[in-house]
């Protein structure tokens, strides 16, 4: 399939320039390259800059509240398990507000696809501190910078059993495309971190400043099935290495269900209930 | 006088086995023909608080409580202390021999020595014990225990259900012996087609099951957590994916995922975890996902009292989240009603494609009852659900079509053509944000319309009684002592119970209430209201109020003793 077929003709709503355009027209190549129907793709999303990204996608999506793309995701998964799940959020919807989910969601190991958008601010409220904000960082309601240390959301994934952690960079589309590609492929819950500059809020971590420290971690010996390595891989500050920290094979939460293991729930007929079996028991 | 009839109460510690004790005991009247109602009191504590489980058996219909007890069966001596002046006259307390309680006038004391019979079971089926002794006092034979003991504790082993036989034998054979005195009730059998003994909660799952619920995400909160419980232990024989979730906000989210997918899907919660899942909330009214929710209150604010009955989340319910939106809020009174107002509220949200909230309270949701067995012929209505083969026929898909009463074709992911977005956002007919004046009002008018004519199908209210001079108006768990009420008081007031809140049957509240002279509101709220939503939508102020807020339900005494003072 071609990208083309996943696009739809509406306005974007996103500054020339910004870091979400990649984002975007990786997901689609990736989806082309999977072949994948788009009836049979729901992109799940928040709110934020990020969150308008299934409005741009000829594909089924669900733009829910601030924080909560993964419940969302995680409901449509287990009701179709045939569907591809893509779920997108931006740093402080997905670090922040919904940070609790994210590590839930991982230990579950839910067959989710997640891209956050990682500009390391809040973009649509123009220009607040995000959980990922570096420290000393100016910005609206930090105008004497950031005390707070930002969160290393790699190294969270890896200490909460996340079975696919991996970073990429706007600036990089073909290895974008290739790493949704395979979180896609992934059977368990992958965890896609992109840096993704903000270029009307972010005057920091811009593409010329990821251009300097980023480096491909698939090019170097870089073990995939090593928890030590990745956890070592999370802590680089200067150099940030971009690519598969880590990956395994584990069991997914859907394939641990019984009760889906012959027909998605959605296919099950519920006309005929027939419940006097555990009426009996109340006899 | 012999009455077929007998409240018994069983109090002890936290976790001595009260319930368990409690429920065997009210299987067995209800086998025996009786119709059951127990109820439990308990503080939030595992080990170590006071507990009490209250069986009330006739041979009527009941579905409420008296303020008095019959037999008290103590488990600790605490117990005595506390409720033998609930005794009626007559009365009796069986507790263990060892027990020191000085002498009760006109109560029967009847110590069994239940420590020394366990000893025989190696100090175990002290329950079973306790039970035979009790149904002994009750003149009845154990002929029925072992078909209720294999009921209940299936999957144990035959010896362990025939050494509980023997152990309920000594004790039963013990009072035959020893307690000659003449106990005022003996139940006799009754003959008569088989039963079923639920709480509101089994009630709802259930009713959920039928449904065609197929996914349930939740976060346990007392009391409505048992049907979580219910759902858990059928899931695998029901292919129903039941997820305890990290939090209320997920759990409302999750069901949110689900039904959007096209699975009739829930959540159940009380009012703390209601409060987190407001947002949410409208986000399933503005993006027209079919939902329901089981809202059981307890009393707040708060944590409040965990574990006690309260009905203030009314106007909390109504008015939750930001935004207006059409939202449908049914309100059971009893258990069957809460079985049928469940499978109609999963009916109600597919059709309407909104919220439906189920509120009971904690008296419904752990309160057990003897009911008939259930309407089987409820049907499925999935609204206006796409078909696979519908929807690969229609051409330009809209989601949110503007339509004369308000409902769009709804089509599910994996289904050709209808690729659509659903959003938080207000948006135009196909999904897309739109921010356009015009567009904002039309969609709010049309998710406005769907309510209307819910309205026009939603049975809203009912009235018990045709004394047109004297009304009670109340809703929820309240209808059952009032009823009861109203038979002691020989009709001498009508009931009018409001069922559902959202829409409100306005024109028929008003006619009703506009014929009759004297109205009187009961609530388990100290604000009244119910009163204060009849004087928003039909401007009658309903000065006459029964409130009670203490966390404690209604009891027939209570309401027949305020009535009284009120209808001379
Ligand atoms: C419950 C709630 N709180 C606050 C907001 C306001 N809000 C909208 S987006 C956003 C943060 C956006 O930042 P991020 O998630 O990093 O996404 P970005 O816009 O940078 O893509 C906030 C605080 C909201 N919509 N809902």
């Amino acid at each position: 399939m071609k990208s083309e077929n996943y696009f739809i003709n509406h306005k974007s709503q996103w500054c020339p320039g910004c870091g979400n355009f990649p984002i975007l027209s990786a997901l689609k190549k990736a989806l082309a390259k999977l072949n994948i129907k788009n009836e049979n793709a729901v992109v799940v999303s928040g709110i934020g800059c990020s969150g308008k990204i299934p409005h741009y996608l000829k594909t089924y999506g669900f733009e829910g509240v601030h924080g909560r793309v993964l419940p969302v995701a995680t409901g449509v998964k287990l009701s179709n398990n045939d569907l591809t799940v893509i779920g997108c959020a931006g740093d402080g919807d997905g670090y922040g507000i919904g940070g609790n989910h994210l590590i839930h969601a991982m230990r579950r190991n839910i067959d989710i696809t997640y891209i956050v958008h990682n500009n390391q601010i809040y973009g649509l409220t123009t220009g607040q501190v995000s959980p990922t904000t570096s420290l000393n960082f100016k910005s609206k309601t930090t105008p004497f910078g950031n005390i707070e240390n930002p969160l290393n959301p790699l190294s969270i994934a890896l200490s909460s059993g996340a079975t696919f952690v991996s970073r990429g960079f706007s600036g990089r589309l073909d290895h974008l495309v290739n790493l949704i590609v395979k979180g896609i492929k992934h059977k368990g819950f992958s965890l896609i971190d992109v840096f993704q500059p903000c270029v009307s809020f972010n005057y920091l971590n811009t593409y010329d400043w990821f251009e300097k420290r980023i480096y491909d971690l698939q090019k170097t010996k870089h073990n995939t099935n090593d928890l030590f390595a990745a956890h070592k891989k999370t802590l680089e500050e200067n150099k940030l290495p971009i690519g598969i920290l880590y990956q395994i094979k584990k069991p997914t939460y859907d394939s641990l269900l019984p009760q889906i293991k012959k027909q998605s729930l959605v296919k099950q007929n519920i006309s005929k209930v027939n419940i006097n079996p555990l009426l009996k028991e109340l006899e | 006088m012999e009455r077929n009839e007998v409240i018994i109460k069983i109090g002890g510690p936290a976790g001595s086995g009260v319930n368990s004790l409690g429920h065997i005991l009210s299987k067995f009247l209800q086998r025996e023909g009786l119709y059951i109602y127990s109820s439990k009191d308990y503080p939030s504590l595992i080990k170590g608080g006071h507990n009490t489980y209250t069986v009330r058996a006739e041979s009527k219909k009941i579905e409420s409580s008296l303020d008095h007890i019959d037999i008290l069966i103590a488990l600790d001596e605490k117990t005595i202390d506390l409720h033998s002046n609930e005794l009626s006259k007559n009365g009796a307390i069986i507790c263990d021999s060892s027990f020191k309680i000085k002498g009760k006038t006109g109560v029967h004391l009847s110590p069994i020595p239940i420590k020394q019979l366990s000893k025989k079971f190696n100090g175990k089926y002290i329950n079973s014990i306790t039970a035979g002794a009790c149904l002994g006092l009750l003149q009845l034979d154990l002929t029925i225990l072992d078909k209720i003991l294999k009921q209940i504790f299936s999957g144990k082993s035959e010896k362990i259900i025939k050494d509980n036989i023997l152990a309920a034998k000594l004790s039963h054979d013990y009072v035959l012996k020893n307690f000659k005195y003449n106990f005022p009730h003996k139940i006799k059998k009754i003959k008569s087609p088989l039963k079923i003994f639920l709480s509101g909660n089994e009630a709802v799952a259930l009713a959920s099951i039928k449904a065609g619920c197929k996914f349930i995400s939740a976060y346990p909160m007392t009391p409505a957590t048992s049907i979580l419980h219910v759902m858990a232990n059928n899931d695998q024989k029901y292919n129903i994916v039941v997820k305890q979730t990290e939090d209320e906000l997920a759990a409302i989210n999750m069901a949110i995922g689900a039904s959007f997918t096209g699975v009739r899907s829930m959540t159940a919660t009380s009012g703390g975890g209601f409060a987190l899942m407001t947002e949410a909330l409208g986000l399933a009214g503005i993006s027209e996902t079919p939902l329901v929710i089981i809202e059981s209150q307890r009393a707040g604010p708060s944590t409040g009292l965990p574990t006690y009955t309260d009905q203030s989340d009314l106007r909390f319910v109504l008015h939750a989240s930001q935004g207006e939106f059409p939202k449908i809020v049914l309100c059971p009174g009893d258990i069957e009603e809460c079985y049928h107002q469940t499978f109609h509220a999963f009916n109600l949200a597919e059709k309407y494609q909104t919220p439906v909230i189920v509120m009971i309270d904690k008296t419904l949701s752990e309160s057990y009852s003897t009911i008939n067995y259930p309407n089987n012929n409820l049907k499925i209505n999935r609204g206006k659900l796409l078909s696979n083969e519908q929807a690969s026929k229609i051409k330009n898909y809209k989601r949110h079509q503007f339509t004369q009463d308000g409902i769009s074709l709804r089509a599910i992911p994996g289904q050709k053509n209808c690729y659509h977005i659903c959003s938080s956002y207000e948006h135009d007919e196909t999904g897309f944000t739109s921010e356009d004046p015009i567009n904002r009002m039309k969609m709010l008018e049309k998710r406005e319309r769907k309510l209307e004519k819910a309205g026009k199908e939603i049975k809203g209210y009912k009235i018990h009684g045709k004394n047109s001079k004297n009304l009670v108006v109340s809703w929820g768990s309240c209808k059952t002592p009032i009823l009861e009420t109203q038979e002691l008081m020989k009709n001498k007031f009508s009931l009018l119970q409001i069922i559902c809140v959202s829409p409100f049957p306005s024109k028929e509240v008003k006619n009703i209430l506009n014929k009759s002279k004297n109205l009187i509101i009961v609530e388990g709220n100290q604000t009244a209201q119910l009163a204060g939503i009849i004087k928003e939508k039909i401007g009658i102020d309903i000065k006459n109020k029964i409130l009670k807020y203490d966390g404690r339900p209604f009891s027939v005494d209570y309401i027949h003793n305020e009535l009284k003072k009120r209808l001379k």
